[in-house]
């Protein structure tokens, strides 16, 4: 346990405090041990801590090609997820930053083939007429990678594709096989890959298109192994800086997060409504804000009772502030709604269906959303959806894409994180306690036809149609970080 | 004139492993391979006219067209491209003869790709439903339940509900049969029932997994008769009900409802005294724009047994379609199809 923390209670803002002064590797192990004991907690603080500390991690790692900072990234991206799997928020962002630095070799080779006159040859077609144009143009600077979504992160093929040795034909030469920017798997790759040509054609395709290599096992990615040669026989462009440019658009990005979900408040609440919300979500607070300076309306407001309950309160009463907690402390200060003459009507999660007859809109904020369009929340999330569900009330959910997660629920079961139970019952009564099982659940999980609208930083998606988002944020490559138990 | 129909039958029988769509696929190699042409359109307009043909004769041609569509969007995208400058039609026939065997082993890897896949749905203690008769659904369940060690005894425990249908001759019910004797083998506790059993079981059930003839535009599926009643039943309990497929089924076709798909089945037959009164129904309908432009195209022959014959399953009932490209929601499906169609 490095010294740098002594004498305050470790949280984020420590840590990023002692990022600056301390060596990569204790900070690595830093982050660890806060992760595990939960003093790091929640999507935004560690996503925040994640994008920070991979920064330096870049900094530090002297590399002589790209795959080495893949590899490197990806090895400090797997202690981190295995420290905390259900935080996914962390492997997000890691995943995120190895796309960054895949986009920028394939950017580097590119240029250099370009700049030698190679041209793609015909036999892989170029990968930007297989993208749909209107969607890397609409998604973030780093999001321009059309694959599709939703391997799960432990899969491993365990029949490889039969490779049958192809010879080429007098007419191709090398150049072809260089071209392949993103090697096209074969047709029936583990991967949920669409490679520059459509997967369904890929049953048929053209093996002369393909990459030479076999399928590689997940996690070792030897396919990006003729970019790195390539990428060394170039003059080169910096790398090094270009992904640390990278990082930084992406911690932009976590600033302005909320401020862009909140744009989009205007078109979702309208004057005289009622709004049910639940915790205390920054994320939230800022779009009823953002809508409260246009409009007035009602919200009626779950308190979150046990985990989250404090928070709410005071985020009701002083809105946010500094040292309503830990995490919170990097969060700017906001006004509370009532201050700008908005009802807010505090209720216990009980009061929920009760009250959902009245509601016009839920707006929910999650602790993560997965690939299929279901989502984590605190505790009480699910009762909340359902009860609109069976009102017939729209449920909003704002989301940052860096809550995204590329993983399949396979069992729901695992995702829901328990708590202390003494939040429920108090220690003190301890013959009540000697006879029951206390427990207290954190998250609930929300099953995907629950919700009717996603509200990302990109704008509004149908639940059904995340696994686009997905496919534009994560290469698939990277999906697999090696982590165990996050599915 | 090349027998493609027989070809087809032939490859279909031959080699039990192979689906519909690539054995429509390889019968089409063949045939290239077998004609001389030497024009791209003279190659596109034999495909055309086997593929027509090829869909006269067998009564349900949904899963094929799955692979004749395939092929030929394959053909025309790869042939008439204008940047395909340096890739000339010899070269192109040329990959497409030598290579046919290829196209069929990447076909059966991507079975196997699924069961590596789809076998992290099933965890322990699950009871699963599946209507078997597919291989796909067959493999997944053989290699979950053999999954994580070697010695074929697998560490997930779990229990398989399998749905037979009554009549139990057809080749679907060998296929079962084989593959509930595998899982039994490896010590899964399998139970048959009949489909009309289903609803009296679902609320044991955990998850449904069936396999699919084609899956459609909308992310629905034409699968075997009764796979649309589990699908309703299971959304009715709440249980998730997951499509197992290839995605060389996917297909282009829009069904609206039962009767849409383009196939001619005699299921429900009307009878008086008199006889079945389907001509006078054939003579009603007729005169509908709609039905009667589907008829115009082809007159499919009556495919009169219940065995083969299949319902379409509307996409709001599937929670997941599990393909070797990885799980998809059905919305997923139409951008597939878009990709190689447009």
């Amino acid at each position: 346990m490095p010294a740098a923390i002594v004498g305050e209670t470790p949280s984020l803002s420590t840590f990023l405090k002692s990022l600056k002064s301390t060596d990569v590797e204790s900070s690595i192990d830093l982050f660890i041990s806060l992760l595990k004991r939960r003093q790091i907690k929640n999507s935004r603080p560690c996503a925040l801590a994640t994008a920070q500390l991979l920064l330096r991690v870049v900094a530090a790692t002297r590399i002589r090609d790209v795959q080495q900072l893949i590899d490197r990234i990806s090895e400090v991206g797997r202690r981190l997820v295995a420290a905390q799997p259900r935080e996914m928020a962390v492997g997000n962002i890691v995943r995120r930053i190895l796309g960054v630095v895949r986009e920028v070799a394939e950017e580097d080779e590119r240029d250099g083939s370009l700049g030698s006159g190679r041209v793609s040859g015909a036999a892989s077609p170029d990968p930007s007429e297989a993208r749909r144009p209107f969607l890397t143009k609409t998604f973030s600077g780093m999001s321009p990678l059309g694959q599709s979504v939703t391997v799960p992160h432990d899969f491993h093929p365990r029949v490889k594709t039969p490779m049958i040795e192809y010879t080429s034909p007098p007419g191709f030469d090398a150049s072809a096989e260089r071209e392949v920017k993103r090697p096209v798997l074969p047709s029936s790759a583990s991967y949920a890959g669409l490679p520059p040509v459509s997967s369904l054609l890929s049953l048929l395709e053209d093996p002369l298109a393909r990459s030479p290599i076999p399928t590689p096992p997940p996690g070792s990615s030897p396919r990006i192994q003729p970019m790195g040669k390539i990428t060394e026989s170039k003059e080169k462009i910096d790398v090094k800086a270009e992904v640390i440019d990278g990082i930084k658009e992406l911690l932009d990005e976590l600033e302005v997060v909320d401020n862009q979900i909140a744009e989009n408040a205007l078109d979702h609440i309208h004057s005289n409504e009622i709004i049910l919300t639940h915790t205390s979500s920054q994320t939230v607070q800022k779009f009823l804000m953002t809508a409260a300076r246009k409009r007035k309306f009602t919200v009626v407001h779950a308190e979150a009772y046990p985990n989250n309950h404090d928070e709410t309160h005071a985020t009701i009463v002083n809105g946010g502030k500094k040292g309503t907690g830990d995490e919170e402390e990097v969060d700017e200060r906001w006004k509370p709604l009532t201050s700008m003459g908005i009802t807010v009507i505090l209720i216990p999660d009980t009061a929920v269906f009760a009250l959902m007859s009245r509601i016009n809109k839920v707006i929910l904020a999650p602790h993560s959303v997965l690939a299929n369009g279901s989502l984590l929340a605190a505790a009480g999330a699910s009762t909340i959806a359902l009860a609109a569900k069976s009102h017939r009330v729209p449920v909003v959910v704002l989301s940052g894409v860096y809550k995204l997660s590329p993983i399949y629920p396979f069992d729901t079961h695992e995702l829901i994180e328990y708590g202390d139970p003494g939040k429920v019952v108090s220690y003190e009564e301890g013959e009540f306690m000697d006879k029951v099982d206390v427990i207290n659940p954190l998250y609930d999980w929300v099953d995907a036809d629950c919700v009717d609208l996603y509200i990302t930083n990109l704008g509004g998606c149908a639940p059904s149609f995340l696994y686009r988002i997905v496919a534009d944020h994560y290469r698939t490559e990277d999906i697999d970080l090696g982590g165990k138990g996050s599915s | 004139m090349f027998d493609i129909v027989g070809v087809y039958k032939r490859l279909l029988t031959e080699d039990e492993d192979i689906t519909m769509p690539v054995a429509a696929i390889e019968a089409l190699i063949l045939a290239i391979a077998d004609t001389p042409s030497s024009t791209v359109s003279e190659t596109l307009d034999l495909v055309g006219k086997l593929t027509a043909e090829l869909k006269r004769a067998i009564p349900n041609s949904i899963s094929l067209s799955a692979g004749t569509d395939l092929f030929q969007q394959y053909l025309i995208s790869n042939l008439q491209r204008p940047s395909s400058g340096n890739v000339d039609f010899e070269q192109m026939r040329a990959h497409l003869v030598g290579n046919g065997k290829v196209f069929v082993e990447r076909a059966k890897a991507a079975r196997e790709t699924i069961a590596g896949l789809g076998r992290h749905f099933v965890r322990d203690g699950n009871v699963i439903l599946t209507n078997g008769g597919s291989r796909v659904v067959g493999s997944m369940l053989r290699e979950a339940a053999e999954s994580s060690n070697g010695n074929h005894r697998g560490s997930t425990r779990f229990k398989v509900i399998w749905v037979l249908s009554s009549n139990s001759v057809s080749a679907a019910e060998d296929e079962s049969a084989a593959n509930i004797a595998a899982l039994r083998e490896r010590d899964i506790p399998v139970a048959t029932i009949p489909s009309t059993a289903v609803a009296y079981c679902m609320d044991q059930v955990t998850q449904c997994f069936v396999g699919a003839e084609g899956v459609v535009e909308n992310g629905g599926i034409v699968s075997r008769m009764g796979t649309y009643q589990i699908g309703m039943l299971a959304k009715a309990a709440n249980k998730p009900f997951y499509v197992v497929s290839e995605s060389h089924k996917f297909v282009r076709l829009y069904p609206i409802n039962q009767q849409d798909l383009g196939i001619e089945q005699n299921v429900v037959d009307f009878r008086t005294a008199k006889g079945s009164v389907k001509d006078e129904d054939d003579a009603r309908v007729g005169s509908d724009e709609g039905v009667a432009d589907v008829e115009a195209q082809e007159k499919a022959p009556l495919s009169t047994a219940l065995d083969d014959a299949v319902d379409y399953t509307p996409p709001h009932l599937i929670s997941g379609i599990i393909t070797e490209s990885g799980v998809l929601l059905p919305s997923a499906v139409s951008e597939e199809l878009i990709k190689i169609w447009f």
